[in-house]
């Protein structure tokens, strides 16, 4: 009885250790254990562990996030080819929006940092000051760094999240570079949970590859609406805000389907593309004689499937 | 091939000046003929000039062979005039260097008594016994003046000094007279040193030399503070440091540091030298080790003491100031940019990067800015728009397809054209203007192209261009 006992303590403090690594709240049971501690202490703030979110106002994908962006850690966003890196920055600009936000409600005027390989700046095409401001940004609170190669640039996010000055520390980096690998992406996770800043991993052009970031997000373009009229119609041919197409890669929570959403500059928020619209561009991309016959896999969409389970992918830098 | 130079020795033999290579090897087989470098000597003067500095912070460059020393107030530092100067040549003769060198009341006069004569140092009421013995060319003189002085038998500065002045003067110009008193100490001659006497400096001389980066960093920081001092008596903040270190064989390095915002800290000095250090490390060749360094501040703006709070939680400008000294000290100072608009139709000069010039810049609140910017711009531009092949109506319709980077693209809608024209007062009159139009295609990639030229007016077959992409 006294060994299962040890034995049951010991379970509950690994399930513990790891809950910490992977920085989400405790289990059910552990939690439960520590509530009804044998001594009768109850031990401080652990069991009711908050993690600090940003919520983005749309049901599946708040969910997924659970609860919404973290204002800490890392995250990673990429775009598969580059001539998707113009949907792609949209996406993490409206992220750094999100955050640039939320500081000045709290009163910061904090400033963005967007560290950017200067190879991804010459392929994609360089950030243009009049379009981030209409996109939403603060035009006098961005700051941009063009490193030269990618351990300048690590250097600099480094340091970066080091200093608690910016809203959020974007790291533009093309391709899946060797000196960007796993260890080198825990390391700044574990920075950017210590400098409390948000790090926005942007992956131009890059492969899927294993790293710490709390979500990895695929981002593809997705036609806009067109723009409203007066009267509650259409005006033909017109292209309104930008739409989003996501392709959730990494999360803690299963998606069951692709996220379809729209960046209102004017209001600086994300709203979901309406339910008909976005069931069509669901059907829309899919293969008309489907001839992969494996059942869909959880927590992935419509990637190309290998056979076989996948676990662990190779190593893509 | 002529000689220009000669040393000791060759004097000796006979040599002379302008005397012919092939001659000269006649004379004396042995000889060892260097082509010239004017350039290399004259890095090489700089190069002694940089290491002078240790004297004085005033040197400035005489010609192609001289330096002059401005030593007021300096000399009891080197253990008097006599001292300094033993110091100097016996210096400069370990580094290899043949030197002669006078100290004396007038730039003049050191000129003609280090070149003609031989005394180290010349009281002040002994320049006319000095110079009496002195030849006409010790004044500075142009060649054809002392070519005419010598014809009529003047040879000696002593003949000058008795002569009477206005015919001297009538006959040989006014330079002479000029260059007579500025030797006697009678006219005032300024030097124009090379380089800026900074504002705030301290420095250190070392009995052992010192190679190890960590201890310079420290005596960097011992030095800032005694900066620091001199900075607050003056209620001022260093903008632009520069750390003077001098080699042991002669060689001085310069490195400098910019800061983001007024400095007078000690830590965070030192800390701009850390990374600057780190980014100069590979040419900043400690060799045997540096003996002095020095700390300057070579520029410095008005900083107003602020009070800390009770907290100690510093100023948000502060880290950020950091921040930006740290990087730019590794990188550049025009590594980290902002982003800046101007008011222009054109695209590519209505928005860019410029560098970060001011922390408080970034910090401001947000001033009541009411330029209006046009809306539905791309969020990246091509710094070069690139050539497209393109579909379209003529002469003013949205494009239907186009190839881009050997891709063709449909285009499902198109916004446009938004027509801007060329700044005629920049580029010309015959600038073609641009229609821009915001394409999507079908996969809801949007794009930003623009035609060059109008058909009919400008060009007979219009270029499209991709400048742009959108979110």
């Amino acid at each position: 009885m006294a060994e299962n006992a040890v034995q049951r303590q010991t379970i509950l403090s690994l399930r513990d250790t790891i809950a910490r690594i992977e920085n989400c709240s405790l289990p059910g049971i552990v939690r439960a254990a520590k509530a009804a501690d044998a001594a009768g202490f109850r031990r401080g703030s652990e069991g009711t562990f908050h993690r600090k979110v940003l919520p983005l106002g749309i049901g599946p994908l708040d969910d997924l996030l659970k609860g919404g962006l973290p204002l800490e850690g890392m995250m990673e966003i990429r775009n598969a080819e580059t001539r998707d890196a113009g949907a792609a920055a949209g996406f993490v600009a409206a992220l750094a929006v999100l955050y640039q936000q939320e500081r000045r409600e709290k009163g910061h005027l904090a400033p963005v940092l967007w560290i950017s390989q200067a190879l991804a700046c010459r392929e994609a095409g360089q950030l243009y000051a009049p379009g981030l401001k209409s996109y939403g940004l603060d035009p006098e609170r961005f700051l941009f760094v063009a490193a030269r190669t990618v351990k300048d640039a690590l250097w600099i996010a480094e340091t970066a999240l080091a200093v608690p000055v910016f809203a959020a520390v974007v790291l533009e980096i093309r391709g899946n570079p060797a000196c960007l690998a796993l260890s080198e992406s825990r390391r700044l996770n574990v920075r950017a949970r210590a400098g409390h800043v948000p790090l926005l991993l942007f992956r131009q052009a890059g492969e899927e590859e294993a790293s710490s970031a709390f979500f990895r997000f695929q981002i593809k373009p997705a036609p806009a609406g067109g723009r409203p009229l007066p009267d509650g119609s259409v005006l033909c041919g017109s292209i309104d805000h930008p739409a989003f197409h996501l392709l959730v890669e990494k999360s803690r929570a299963y998606a069951a389907a692709d996220i379809f959403l729209e960046w209102n500059a004017h209001d600086r928020r994300f709203y979901p593309l309406d339910e008909r619209r976005s069931a069509a561009l669901q059907v829309n991309g899919q293969p008309e004689n489907p001839v992969d016959p494996l059942s869909a896999p959880a927590g992935r969409s419509r990637r190309a499937q290998p056979l076989g389970r996948l676990l662990a992918f190779a190593r893509a830098s | 091939m002529r000689l220009v130079a000669l040393d000791t020795l060759a004097e000796k033999i006979g040599l002379k000046l302008g005397q012919g290579a092939a001659e000269a090897r006649a004379m004396c087989p042995a000889l060892d003929v260097i082509a010239a470098d004017p350039a290399a000597d004259q890095a090489f003067l700089e190069g002694l000039a940089d290491w002078c500095d240790r004297y004085t912070p005033l040197v400035a460059l005489d010609g192609k062979d001289g330096l002059f020393l401005d030593i007021t107030g300096c000399a009891h530092l080197h253990g008097g005039e006599k001292g300094l100067v033993s110091d100097l040549l016996s210096r400069l003769f370990s580094l290899g260097v043949e030197a002669r060198a006078t100290v004396s009341s007038a730039a003049g006069l050191s000129w003609a008594a280090a070149r003609y004569g031989n005394m180290a140092v010349i009281e002040a009421g002994e320049a006319g016994r000095v110079l009496a013995p002195l030849p006409v060319a010790a004044l500075r003189l142009p060649e054809e003046t002392a070519a005419a002085l010598e014809r009529v038998g003047l040879k000696q500065i002593g003949d000058l000094l008795e002569a009477p002045r206005a015919p001297l003067a009538r006959r040989f110009g006014s330079l002479l007279l000029l260059r007579l008193d500025q030797a006697r100490g009678a006219a005032d001659e300024p030097l124009s040193p090379r380089l800026p006497v900074p504002s705030f400096a301290a420095e250190r001389r070392l009995a052992e030399p010192l190679m190890d980066e960590e201890y310079i960093l420290e005596l960097t920081r011992h030095l800032a503070k005694d900066v620091r001092a001199s900075l607050e008596r003056h209620g001022e903040g260093g903008r632009l440091f520069e750390l003077l270190l001098f080699r042991v064989d002669g060689r001085v390095f310069r490195v400098r540091a910019h800061a983001a915002m007024p400095l007078n800290d000690a830590d965070r000095i030192a800390a701009l030298f850390r990374e600057r250090l780190q980014a100069v490390h590979d040419d900043l060749d400690a060799g045997y080790g540096f003996e002095i360094l020095r700390l300057a501040v070579l520029r410095s703006e008005r900083l107003d003491p602020a009070q800390q709070d009770f907290s100690g939680v510093p100023e948000e400008s502060q880290p950020l100031a950091a921040f930006i000294d740290k990087v730019a000290a590794r990188f550049g100072p025009d590594c980290l940019m902002q982003a800046s608009l101007a008011e222009s139709h054109l695209p590519e000069r209505a928005g860019g990067f410029a560098a970060v010039r001011n922390v408080a810049a970034v910090m401001a609140p947000p001033g009541s800015n009411d330029r209006v910017f046009p809306e539905n711009r791309p969020l990246r531009v091509f710094a070069h728009p690139e050539l497209v092949e393109a579909t379209a109506e003529v002469p003013d319709g949205a494009p239907r397809s186009f190839n881009w980077r050997k891709t063709q693209y449909r285009v499902a809608r198109a916004e446009g054209p938004e027509r801007i024209a060329a700044e005629w007062w920049i580029d010309g009159e015959d600038h073609p203007t641009r229609d821009y139009f915001r394409v999507e295609d079908q996969e809801g990639r949007r794009f930003w192209l623009f035609r060059e030229g109008l058909y009919g007016r400008e060009v007979a077959a219009a270029r499209w261009f991709m400048h742009g992409v959108f979110a």
